[in-house]
């Protein structure tokens, strides 16, 4: 997730709107704009304060970079939503009859 | 990939069922999850209604026209429950066994103030020619994060991913 994804998710979930944020960062609206369009990206530090601004703390470690699911998810990303609600309703109707045919 | 069940699940007539009522709701949990991309398979279709009474008491009509049941509940008790808007409203979840699966209700999904908070960020879908909202995947994996389950927690990861993958598709 890049920072200004993270940044406006936690706006949003605070309920606050972008003035309200700047006001309680001591930010210019304006900044908080660009930032959240990626148009230029504050520091960890920034962030970091603008995240607790929201009312939660950016907790950040290290862990293996697994991309082991990648080619599965994007192949379920290529179909539109309709064709995935399609696609849920036929592994339903597939497992339970599976179902069925062991009992 | 999440697997859950498997059990009877036929999300398509429930869909039509709350559209022939004009229920105002939001696909949420696992069907929106799937939906929104992550390769997760689910049983139960998970809502989240607009809680306005005559909104509940129109939800209230569908389940009945699907023969819902409140799961659970005792057969001799069942006489003396009353499905309406009044009685969904007083409760925060409700579990429902209907002839096309479960059918799971949650006014205030964890993690989230309701429907009108789901409400801004849902996507519009159509099925079985019906449209219906779908929770976004990061309302999705933000409920899912703030109910913390085991059965959260397991597919959170993919979820994570999938939305990041996504993202990066729209840039």
């Amino acid at each position: 997730m890049i920072s200004g994804d993270l940044l406006r998710e936690a706006r949003r979930r605070a309920g606050l709107s972008q003035a309200e944020l700047a006001r309680r960062a001591c930010k210019p609206t304006s900044v908080i704009g660009r930032w959240e369009r990626d148009e230029v990206k504050p520091s960890f530090e920034t962030l970091r304060e603008l995240i607790e601004a929201c009312g939660f703390d950016l907790r950040v470690s290290l862990a293996d970079h697994d991309q082991s699911q990648d080619a599965a998810i994007e192949a379920s990303l290529d179909l539109t939503p309709e064709e995935r609600f399609a696609r849920l309703e036929a592994w339903a109707a597939f497992l339970a009859e599976a179902r069925k045919s062991a009992a | 990939m999440t697997v859950e069940g498997p059990r009877l699940f036929r999300p398509g007539p429930m869909l039509e069922a709350l559209e022939a009522e004009s229920v105002a709701y939001i696909v949420i949990g696992g069907t929106a999850a799937a939906i929104g991309g992550a390769r997760h398979v689910t049983f139960d279709l998970d809502i989240t209604p607009d809680r306005n009474v005559a909104n509940l008491d129109r939800l209230a009509t569908a389940l009945r026209k699907l023969n819902g049941h409140l799961y659970g509940m005792p057969a001799a008790a069942e006489d003396s429950f009353q499905l309406d808007g009044k009685t969904l409203a007083a409760g925060s979840a409700w579990k429902f066994l209907t002839d096309h699966g479960e059918l799971d209700i949650s006014l205030d999904p964890d993690g989230t103030r309701g429907y009108k908070d789901l409400r801004s960020g849902a996507i519009e879908t159509q099925a079985h020619g019906v449209t219906f909202l779908v929770a976004s995947l990061e309302d999705v994996i933000r409920s899912k994060e703030a109910a913390n389950r085991p059965r959260d927690r397991e597919a959170l990861p993919e979820l994570r991913r999938t939305l990041e993958l996504k993202r990066r598709r729209e840039r």
